[in-house]
């Protein structure tokens, strides 16, 4: 097909499977340190208290949406194919390290830091406050071109979004963007409100025991 | 009423309707489209002003925070909000 009758999303579903190969790399490399990494906290954890680790590569459709959702009014520029680029994007590939209670996830930060120290840290915040940590960098020995980003996260804030996901935008990726209306932000921000107080009684309670 | 439903209430009873595929709140009587990202980084009193702003209602009237969208993304949306 010629270069001008592609559209902006033929090239960079190209890009996308051109690039998979590292991605999966970058994600088989992030995740393997960190499983390894945290395994002394996960080792040592009370009866009460939960640590999991999962691994991701962002589906191309997926990949192309958030680069999209990046645009106001989520419209690529035709005229400009060449300012798009998936390497721009962090989460290509992506760990979350879940834990149960909070109170682990500055333990589980601060080791991942020895690890990682030169990763730019990108907290995930909503209404100035932090919901997820967040870093993005680049494994060296697997890729050069794609960044990973990990994510440490309280279990039931991940596993809300892990259901938010498969709800909202597994059946459309573009059907996320419900999830940016003002209204919808507000009941999204009530549910982090609520699991944040349920842990900090959780924890209280089975400090006491 | 929390900020952002004072804002989503604001955008209602001013008649906009939100669109899933454009992330924008838009308005075919007053030809008003303004992205979600105007509306979270603008407070109440700013977002008011802009549903009553009279823009003519001739042509399309974005209020984006990166300014006016270029030629293309303009057609691409006011085609498929008209």
């Amino acid at each position: 097909m010629p270069e001008a009758e592609r559209t902006v999303e033929d090239r960079l579903r190209e890009e996308y499977f051109t690039l998979l190969p590292e991605i999966r790399r970058v994600a088989d490399r992030l995740e393997a340190e960190i499983r390894y990494h945290v395994l002394p906290i996960s080792g040592a954890l009370e009866r009460h208290e939960r640590l999991a680790v999962k691994c991701r590569v962002k589906s191309c459709e997926s990949a192309l949406e958030k680069l999209r959702a990046r645009q106001e009014g989520r419209a690529f520029q035709g005229d400009r194919p060449e300012i798009y680029t998936l390497t721009s994007l962090n989460d290509l590939a992506g760990v979350r390290v879940l834990a149960f209670p909070r109170g682990r996830l500055a333990e589980i930060d601060g080791r991942l830091l020895e690890v990682f120290p030169s990763w730019t840290s990108d907290p995930v915040k909503d209404d100035g406050e932090v919901q997820a940590l967040k870093y993005y960098g680049y494994c060296r020995q697997a890729s050069d071109k794609v960044k990973g980003e990990y994510q440490i996260v309280s279990m039931l804030t991940g596993l809300f979004w892990e259901v938010e996901h498969s709800a909202i935008y597994k059946p459309d990726a573009r059907l996320g963007q419900i999830a940016l209306n003002l209204g919808m932000r507000q009941r999204t921000r009530d549910v982090a409100r609520a699991f944040s107080a349920f842990e900090e009684q959780f924890e209280a309670l089975a400090r006491q025991d | 009423m929390t900020t952002l439903d004072t804002k989503q209430h604001i955008l209602d009873e001013a008649g906009f309707v939100y669109s899933i595929n454009r992330a924008v709140y838009f308005n075919r009587k007053s030809k008003k489209i303004i992205s979600v990202e105007f509306a979270m980084d603008h407070d109440e009193e700013i977002l008011e002003r802009v549903t009553r702003e009279d823009t003519g209602g001739k042509e399309w009237k974005f209020y984006f925070n990166s300014g006016e969208p270029p030629e293309g993304v303009r057609r691409e949306i006011e085609a498929e909000l008209a």
